[in-house]
């Protein structure tokens, strides 16, 4: 009986003091980063802004919008220093809670510092950490330091660094310019010898959507939005791309999901608009004996025909064959021009070279030294469109047919 | 020898958690590059060998452990030096994976939870089956046993289902050549995890069905072998070969890139849950085996009285082996292969079935000059 009790009684200690963590956090003590973004000052060194979520202001509705909610849904914080966890450490004078990075989502680096001194450095510690989730998406701030972006407030998505995220997402789904990528997909992208990394860009304007008041209006003052594609070599932004060309790049990838095509018909330009459903892009490569490589893009698409302005009839099958025809076009056109700006800037972002790996190993053993500057601006590229036009909406002939 | 049996299948569940064990945590044969499953896959089909000599070893001594058969074999003297370089061997293995385990929760987890505390209270639980016997051990595994495969199967359906997986990763298949899948299977799979089921040779005795036994052994070891396999080739289909390479924990990683429609992600409990099972199992054979092989050799009648001293004995080993995680692997993939598993894993045993295999001759020739 004795022994028994003293079991049960160790049993019951046991359970009560083992339980939980030997260095617990309560949820009151905590600050979530929502977001961080990364400056480079003119003497080196990194300035950090952390977005740090107000969770009373996040979690009501009845917060939002009345104009009586006193503080915004999120706080930054700023602080310089030469490496990412002295900064991490020193924000702390600053903050009356314990920085909790693992719910952070989302990292922005300036342009500058993109630019000037390459990105490979601040990614090391962001992969190192336990904390932090490999899962966070990368951008890059535009024409704006990444603190202007930290600051910005934004209407629909409470949280800004949501509104980035989410934004990126489904502009990558619907229009095609833009990719969504996390730390480890740059980070791989980085570190492979036959692929650079393009990583979308963010703008917004300076000093005007940090208050409340700026998002009470239907227009919001300062305003996020998606701006381009940063290309990288060697870590280093060295250029970045817009329009056609970015979407040749996305082509390129195989990452289009849906987008619009709209094509010149008789001299009426954009005429004529192709909705893309969904499509495939397979990249190989032909290795010759001489040494010259050819790449084949192969592009197989399925779409509606969304749009006329000017009367075509689109109940004829040979009208849509001409129409897929003028789509095949631009697309190729489009998927061109993404690569010519590859090859000017000799930094293989469609990843050429890890397909010539995979298709010639042998080979790539002897040319991946110089790949980007030898042998990536000559690489011989074909590409072969098939679009499809399945339907063409609620009806066949438009309406202003005479 | 504990009086107490085992069965087939659950010597079938406890070799397979064991090889599991900690062999989830690391790169295995990463340094045959995208091609380290491959190296998996031959380091397993070698160690087969090696398990056909244990096999053989038992068969010819099938009522007693080990540390006595090879005072048989060896004469006394010797035969008592090799069975006490057993019995440091698995008490610094079992230290090992003790290590391995408290260093993979301290930094992915409880970064500011001392080593001692953690290794403490999984080295209790370990002590507290122990006490129980090789029976509850191995009921335990076929619990066990069941939580790592739902574990691993719902993991590997969601990996799937967040369309992670990259087989290009995978390619160009042996970039490398033959040669150096079979340098890696020869210098490094071969011997961890599989060759380091020779700690096996000390429970096969407590077995009840010696004739299931060989099936029950191979079954395991290849089955291990696939899953090891499979989890390497997912992890440098998810990852790429870098990062594989440079992550400490790859399948933690593989596992944290896990997001399936915006709310299934962050499972890291799935890969905590299968380190500890292996874990826990893969120590608590490694202890038992120092148990029984320290009470038979130096005649101790009572083990329970051995447990707690030497448990103590193994949790110190655990902290002392290393003065941080960089040499303890460094030890651990330099060291420990060629100086304590090549002779220990191969050739003692291969030694002592040669000689054990004479010495049946030449008494079988004798009985039947007689």
């Amino acid at each position: 009986m004795k022994t028994r009790l003293c079991c049960l009684t160790s049993a019951l200690l046991g359970i009560i003091l083992l339980s939980g963590c030997w260095s617990n956090e309560e949820l009151p003590d905590l600050a979530l980063v929502s977001a961080m973004g990364v400056d480079l000052e003119k003497d080196g060194r990194y300035t950090v802004t952390v977005q740090v979520i107000n969770p009373g202001n996040v979690a009501g509705e009845s917060t939002q919008g009345t104009g009586e909610s006193a503080s915004p849904p999120v706080s930054t914080f700023t602080e310089s220093g030469w490496n990412l966890t002295e900064i991490n450490r020193k924000i702390s004078k600053k903050v009356s809670r314990h920085m909790y990075y693992a719910h952070t989502n989302l990292i922005v680096i300036s342009e500058k510092l993109a630019q000037e001194k390459g990105i490979l450095q601040v990614f090391e510690v962001l992969e190192r950490d336990h904390e932090f989730r490999s899962s966070a998406k990368v951008v890059i701030s535009y024409r704006s330091d990444a603190e202007d972006i930290m600051k910005t407030l934004s209407s629909i998505d409470k949280v800004p660094s949501d509104k980035i995220i989410n934004t990126m997402k489904a502009t990558e789904k619907a229009w095609g310019e833009h990719v969504s990528v996390s730390i480890r997909e740059l980070i791989a992208k980085l570190v492979s010898s036959g692929e650079e990394p393009v990583v979308t860009t963010f703008h917004t304007t300076r000093n005007k959507g940090e208050t409340l008041q700026s998002i009470q209006q239907t227009n919001p003052a300062g305003r996020l939005k998606a701006a381009g594609l940063a290309v990288f070599k060697d870590g280093r932004m060295v250029d970045m791309t817009t329009g056609e060309t970015s979407k040749g790049i996305v082509w390129l990838l195989n990452k289009v999901k849906n987008t619009a095509v709209s094509v010149n018909w008789e001299g009426e330009k954009h005429a004529a608009v192709y909705d893309l459903m969904r499509q495939q892009t397979k990249v190989t490569a032909d290795v010759e004996k001489g040494g010259d490589i050819r790449m084949k893009v192969d592009i197989a698409a399925e779409g509606n025909a969304s749009e006329v302005k000017i009367p075509i009839n689109l109940a004829s099958p040979d009208v849509l064959n001409k129409m897929e025809q003028k789509v095949e076009e631009t697309i190729k056109q489009s998927i061109l021009s993404a690569v010519d700006k590859a090859q000017d800037l000799e930094t293989d972002i469609l990843g050429f070279g890890a397909v010539v790996h995979r298709t010639d190993p042998e080979a790539w053993k002897r040319w991946k030294k110089e790949w980007d500057e030898r042998y990536f601006p000559d690489v011989q590229v074909d590409v072969s469109v098939d679009v499809f036009i399945r339907r063409t909406g609620l009806r066949n002939e438009p309406f202003h047919r005479n | 020898m504990e009086r107490a049996k085992i069965n087939a299948g659950q010597l079938f569940v406890l070799i397979f958690l064991f090889e599991m064990g900690s062999a989830l945590l690391l790169s295995l044969g990463i340094e045959a590059k995208q091609d380290a499953w491959l190296a998996v896959l031959t380091g397993m089909c070698g160690s087969l060998f090696l398990f056909w000599m244990y096999y053989r070893l038992y068969l010819f001594y099938p009522d007693m452990l080990p540390t006595s058969y090879m005072q048989h074999i060896f004469g006394p003297f010797f035969g008592k030096i090799a069975a006490y370089l057993y019995i440091l061997l698995f008490m610094y293995n079992g230290a090992r994976v003790l290590r391995d385990f408290g260093e993979m929760l301290v930094t992915s987890t409880y970064t500011e939870t001392p080593l001692f505390i953690i290794n403490a209270l999984l080295l209790l639980i370990v002590l507290y089956v122990i006490h129980k016997g090789i029976e509850v051990i191995a009921r335990t595994g076929e619990i066990l046993f069941v939580v790592l495969y739902v574990l691993a199967v719902t993991g590997s359906i969601l990996i799937v289902v967040s369309g992670l997986i990259n087989i290009d990763h995978l390619k160009p298949v042996l970039e490398g050549g033959i040669g150096r899948i079979l340098k890696t299977a020869g210098t490094e799979t071969l011997y961890v995890p599989f060759g380091e089921a020779v700690v096996f040779f000390m429970i096969l005795p407590y077995v009840n069905r010696p004739d299931k036994i060989k099936p029950a052994m191979f079954s395991a070891l290849v089955l291990s072998g696939i899953n090891l396999t499979i989890t390497m080739a997912v992890n440098i289909a998810v990852l790429g070969v870098d990062l594989t390479e440079r992550s400490q924990f790859p399948l933690l990683n593989t596992i944290q890139a896990i997001q399936v429609a915006e709310f299934l992600e962050r499972l890291d409990v799935f890969f905590m849950i299968a380190i500890i099972v292996g874990g826990f199992v893969k120590i608590s054979i490694y202890f038992y085996a120092v148990v029984i092989g320290v009470s038979d050799l130096f005649r101790v009648k009572e083990i329970s009285s051995l447990i707690f001293p030497l448990g103590l004995v193994l949790l110190f080993l655990s902290m002392v082996i290393a003065s941080g995680y960089a040499e303890h692997i460094k030890e651990g993939l330099r060291f420990v292969p060629l100086y304590m598993h090549l002779p220990l894993h191969v050739i003692l045993p291969a030694l002592l079935l040669t000689v054990a295999a004479l010495k049946k001759r030449h008494s079988m020739n004798k009985r039947k000059q007689s």
